[in-house]
């Protein structure tokens, strides 16, 4: 990774203190993201993800980071796969696990946690926090008041610094 | 601040299509455009800084 750029906020982050919090119980389970290489692809049951993410790890422009709890670290909660872009990072995929989809969902916070992280890597290859993504027509305003993106065509979006440095403070204590 | 907490029935996954040459030279725009504004930003406020410290 490229050194750390002063971009201008006196923002230093020096601590992880992701979390999820059950949607049950309410109760808050603190997080790590790990990035994955094709060595840990047998961490990965292909059947049990929507996206093909055996092939990402097998890209070598991509990066592929995991979410787990801390306390149990072989239960993946969600991936992400990104890129370098030289200037931003681009996010090809993001997908929360199984069983924190839909209605029935056991975590809250999954893809806002990975997306903060990415924001986070951004920082921290020197391009403030610019992300890249494309998004769901039907969340691109969900996108815009959640990850307080910004939509820049079609189904294209983006995170700036200020959001990036947003998201990250909800996330990471300085 | 707490965490986003998506709800129930909205999965926030993501994939996206690869980026024209277009679309990228038209978003480095805005990148450089958000950069100057930001520099300006945060030139005004250490200008502001230094005048009110001069003042005290």
């Amino acid at each position: 990774m490229k050194k750390k750029q002063n971009i201008g906020l006196d923002f230093i982050i020096d601590k992880l203190t992701n979390s999820i919090e059950n949607t049950l119980t309410g109760e808050v389970f603190d997080t790590e993201i790990v990035r994955l290489t094709n060595a840990d692809a047998k961490q990965i049951k292909k059947a049990d993800w929507q996206f093909d993410w055996l092939k990402e790890l097998k890209d070598n422009t991509k990066e592929v980071y995991k979410l787990t709890t801390v306390n149990n670290p072989t239960i993946i909660q969600g991936l992400v796969s990104i890129e370098d872009k030289q200037d931003h990072v681009f996010m090809h995929l993001i997908e929360s696990a199984k069983f924190n989809k839909g209605k029935t969902k056991v975590y809250f916070g999954v893809p806002g946690n990975l997306v903060a992280y990415v924001c986070k890597v951004s920082v921290d290859k020197g391009y403030e926090g610019f992300l890249a993504f494309d998004a769901k027509s039907a969340l691109i305003k969900h996108y815009k008041e959640s990850l307080h993106a910004t939509h820049f065509r079609g189904l294209r979006m983006f995170i700036e610094p200020s959001a990036a440095i947003r998201l990250i403070s909800q996330y990471f204590k300085s | 601040m707490g965490l986003i907490k998506e709800p129930k029935n909205v999965d926030l996954s993501t994939k996206s299509e690869p980026w024209t040459e277009q679309e990228l030279v038209d978003f480095r725009k805005i990148m450089q455009d958000i950069k100057a504004k930001n520099a300006k930003r945060k030139e005004r406020s250490l200008r502001l800084r230094a005048d009110k410290k001069q003042l005290a």
